[in-house]
């Protein structure tokens, strides 16, 4: 049901679970905001693009659905890959177009590099950033062309019947004889370069000048012969006990555990990279629709949005106050304090985005030897 | 000789197709008849040409470097990322492996389409020649993420082949993930296109011609070899090229079949425009594939004729 | 005629390529009854439900439309395009021939990503991006050398005399061309034309980029879907569609018949 007019009736705010989003997004933005005189015309649906399978599920269910709900405007996804929609939105700014997406959902590294592009909107007049904690707040740039919504961890994922003595602890499993061939890394090795320079015997502020202890590491682990992939085929690996060890994200580990692999997730002693996705809007958008993918935006950054939103993903978010899935509570993978986060791997956004294709063509090197 | 009756009219398709003849006269005359082939080919070229602007943006990305500060292409113009691709170990490996792969996909290929095809032209049951049509088209229909989760079924540690293994007491073996299951996925791929290449050449060498090399003597691999083959040789040679240039370039069955450490050059494009933003070195690389591939084109065309495209022009 | 020798090793050779052309589709078509939440086989328990919800998949069914389409743009323009080509390269003694092939086969020297980039730039310049036309006739470019070589291939056919016999009997050459040229390279074209279609039916990389989330065709829905895990409904899609074109080849057969594929009038 799409209201032209933002009005929230007490009935749309008790619908379902939605209404606690609509009644989120209703306290969360100052009234004036909305009901002013002056806010922009609607446009009929807002572009967000997002990750396929549980991922946009989960968006879907916290942010888009309510926000729909509450403004009239509906949302459409566009489940294109973060990577491959880079050059479709550096190429329509570049060319003066009007950019096929209103609001990207991506890394935070990869939306650093179009933020430093200039093709991104400042987001800094977000009434809800003054709700959140520092990891909403992008490393190293000016004001905030994006904003980081949540947290997440690249785990070691493992098939516990491999491992009865219980989880491995440390990230030097892979090198064990007995799972050779029987590893998996992300393509570009994304997520493994930094505690490799732990496992390695190197310091993590060598990072980025001296990273031949990870380089070391990472040309034992390609002697165990690993297989390279994605999320859907480290899925497909463990379904078919074709590996026992991977490095992936946490979300995808669960995802696959819901729909009964086997498996289970670790962080082992030498840490794991903990890093941050955002949400940011590019430039060459109307006006009015600036402004609603504005709203949508500083929506997603309400408690009850993300409660909703990051319960789907089992991910921290940036405001305080969320409750833990209950499997995930206490969950290394699920910091919720700072010491928590501290003991994970950080690596500035700055160093990543400067040094990032170096790591994946050194790794690539490895890997195709 | 009977004289036309007065009351007799050209029926109606007879006027319409001289009034199309005539028309045709007026917009082509006959003395343009030298140019008519360049006439029939010029809509193929200009479809093409969107190619070749899309190749001359390329061309002008591959001539600026990225700057990871701004990550913007440089204002100006250099060889940068030319040299870089040369100068790499690895784009060697890739570039070797592509090629070998493309060789060696065409030949594994050819000598499973050939006997498909000609068991397709020479069947004379309709219905088993309706069978192998189907079977050629099924493959087209499950993309390729979900092929490859086929042949993990298949093919995999515990997959059908390893466990109807294992029943004879063979030890499970990695089937998958290497680069001989690259190349196999690539012929798998390719084959529909080869065998329907090829059948219009095979179609065309009469059945009689096989019957009247066995009865002066010679046995049937006499036969194929000194007959069938030489005269299949423009179908040969154009399904041939087809499967050289499209397994050269493909990005698909590396990815998904070689477990990440079989890549071919296309997946290393890929990882420059997707992954790593630098879409200046990727185009080098794209623009080096493209060369690549076409000497290779020209070389054929030299050596072995154009294969079905020559058979006109020979005459 | 055929020996015992000949017949078994062109048999063997073609039962090989049946089983690897037709297992992976066979193991998919099992996994898509499954009732679990992942793709699987042998699948666990046997369900319609994935089916049951591409059946009520109202954006598949959209993408789906969309992919015809695109489709049909892709045939409709490779059709002309490519017969003619086709017919030129292989009737007409035309200069320069080995460049002009050469040049033709750039939609398959050029990888697919090249292009996609390529025809992304353009067409942005151009600001068409956003309909399903430029990615129908994306397909007939990226696609083309097939339709041309199918029609130069059943050229071969055609003795040249019979056209010069037309002429002789006093047809023009529009009568020659419609009469004698086109019937003789009608396989070709079929062959060629339907190749084409399929191919447009499930073009993925290029199509990804020429695409936004309002006209988003079928493969690229289908792909982008898949995250975590490969969902049972994908396998589905690929049976529906499976479904969809045997029943398109079974019609074809009734109204032209399969054998024009391989016989010329």
């Amino acid at each position: 049901m799409a209201n032209d007019v933002f009005r929230p009736t007490r009935r749309s705010l008790l619908r379902g679970s939605a209404a606690v989003g609509a009644a989120a997004l209703f306290s969360g933005l100052p009234a004036r905001r909305l009901m002013a005189q002056d806010a922009p015309g609607k446009p009929a649906e807002l572009i967000v693009r997002a990750w396929g399978g549980s991922w946009v599920d989960a968006l879907k269910k916290g942010v888009s659905d309510p926000f729909t709900e509450a403004t009239g405007i509906a949302i459409r996804h566009d489940l294109t890959e973060d990577n491959e929609i880079q050059p479709k939105v550096w190429a329509a700014v570049a060319q003066g177009r009007v950019p096929p997406i209103h609001i990207n959902w991506d890394t935070t590294v990869n939306a650093t590099k179009s933020a430093l592009r200039g093709v991104t909107e400042d987001l800094s007049d977000l009434p809800n950033l003054a709700n959140t904690t520092e990891l909403a707040k992008p490393v190293g740039l000016d004001g905030y062309p994006i904003v980081n919504t949540y947290g997440y961890v690249y785990v070691l994922a493992y098939r516990p019947e491999a491992f009865p003595d219980g989880a491995p602890t440390s990230w030097h499993a892979l090198l064990d004889p007995k799972f050779k061939g029987r590893i998996a890394l992300y393509n570009d090795g994304i997520g493994f370069h930094f505690p490799a320079q732990v496992a390695g015997g190197g310091k993590l502020e060598d990072i980025p000048g001296n990273m031949q202890p990870a380089w070391d590491f990472i040309a034992k682990v390609k002697e165990q012969q690993p297989l390279l992939g994605e999320d859907p085929d480290f899925t497909n690996w463990f379904q078919n006990g074709e590996i026992d060890l991977a490095c992936t994200i946490s979300t995808n580990a669960r995802e696959a555990k819901k729909n009964g692999v086997d498996l289970a997730w670790t962080v082992p002693e030498e840490g794991c990279k903990f890093d941050t996705d955002g949400l940011w809007i590019p430039k060459g958008l109307p006006e009015n629709e600036l402004y609603w993918a504005k709203e949508y935006i500083n929506f997603a950054l309400t408690q009850g949005a993300q409660q909703v939103w990051l319960d789907g993903l089992g991910l921290p978010g940036v405001v305080p106050g969320l409750t833990p899935p209950e499997d995930l509570v206490n969950d290394p993978s699920y910091p919720t304090t700072p010491e928590q986060i501290a003991e994970l791997i950080r690596i500035s956004t700055k160093v990543q985005v400067e040094n990032e294709s170096e790591w994946f063509a050194k790794f690539k090197e490895i890997m195709q030897g | 000789m009977p004289e036309t009756p007065a009351d007799f009219r050209y029926p109606l398709r007879w006027r319409l197709m001289d009034g199309i003849e005539a028309l045709a006269d007026r917009i082509w005359p006959r003395r343009l008849a030298p140019w008519t082939g360049w006439l029939l080919i010029t809509p193929a070229l200009l479809l093409v040409g969107l190619l070749v602007l899309g190749l001359i943006q390329i061309a002008d990305s591959s001539l600026r470097t990225l700057d990871t500060a701004t990550f913007l292409p440089s204002e100006d113009w250099s060889l940068a990322n030319f040299e870089k691709a040369l100068a790499s170990r690895v784009y060697l490996t890739v570039a070797w492996r592509s090629l070998l792969g493309a060789a060696l996909t065409t030949f594994l290929t050819l000598a499973l389409a050939f006997p498909y095809a000609y068991a397709l032209v020479r069947t004379r049951r309709p219905w088993v020649r309706k069978a192998l049509l189907i079977t050629l088209f099924l493959p087209f229909f499950i993309g390729q993420v979900v092929r490859a989760y086929g042949w993990l079924i298949i093919l995999g540690n515990s997959g059908m082949v390893n466990e109807a293994l294992s029943l004879v007491g063979v030890a499970p073996m990695r089937l998958l993930f290497n680069y001989p299951a690259v190349i196999f996925g690539m012929v798998q791929y390719m084959l529909p296109f080869a065998v329907l290449l090829m059948v219009p050449a095979l179609a065309a060498i009469p059945a009689e011609t096989e019957t009247a090399a066995g009865s002066l003597g010679a046995n049937w691999l006499r036969t194929t070899w000194h007959v069938v083959l030489p005269m299949a040789k423009p179908g040969l040679i154009g399904a041939g090229l087809v499967v050289a240039t499209l397994s050269l370039t493909d990005f698909a069955v590396p990815a998904m079949l070689g477990g990440g450490s079989q890549d071919f050059i296309a997946n290393a494009i890929y990882d420059q425009f997707f992954r790593t933003a630098d879409q200046g070195l990727g185009s080098a690389l794209a623009l080096m594939l493209v060369a690549a591939g076409s000497v290779l084109v020209g070389l054929v065309f030299l050596v072995f004729g154009a294969g079905t495209l020559s058979m006109g022009g020979r005459r | 005629m055929i020996s015992r020798g000949q017949r078994l090793t062109i048999w063997s050779l073609v039962w090989l390529s049946i089983i690897t052309l037709s297992l992976p589709t066979v193991v998919v078509l099992g996994a898509s009854f499954t009732a679990g939440n992942m793709i699987a086989f042998p699948p666990e328990g046997l369900s319609l439900r994935w089916y049951e919800k591409i059946a009520l998949a109202r954006d598949l069914r959209q993408a789906f439309f969309r992919s015809l389409i695109v489709a049909g743009v892709c045939t409709l323009v490779s059709i002309p395009v490519g017969t003619l080509a086709g017919l030129a390269l292989s009737r007409f003694r035309l200069r320069f021939a080995g460049v002009i092939q050469v040049y033709l086969l750039l939609p398959f020297t050029i990888p697919l990503i090249g292009s996609g980039i390529g025809l992304m730039l353009v067409f942005g310049q151009w600001g068409v991006l956003g309909s399903l036309w430029p990615v129908g006739v994306a397909c007939a470019v990226i696609n083309l050398p097939f339709i041309v070589w199918s029609v130069s291939s059943s050229a071969v056919l055609l003795d040249p005399d019979l056209e010069l016999a037309a002429q002789n009997c006093g047809a023009g050459r529009v009568q020659t061309f419609l009469y004698v040229t086109l019937p003789a390279v009608m396989p070709g074209v079929i062959t060629g034309s339907l190749l084409m279609f399929i191919l447009a039916m499930n073009e993925f990389l290029v199509s990804l980029l020429l695409t936004d989330a309002r006209i988003v065709t079928l493969p690229v829905q289908i792909y982008n879907s898949i995250r975590s895990i490969i969902t049972p409904d994908l396998a589905a899609v690929s049976v529906v569609f499976i479904v969809i074109a045997l029943a398109a080849i079974w019609l074809l057969d009734r109204l032209v018949g399969l054998e024009i594929f391989l016989k010329s009038k």
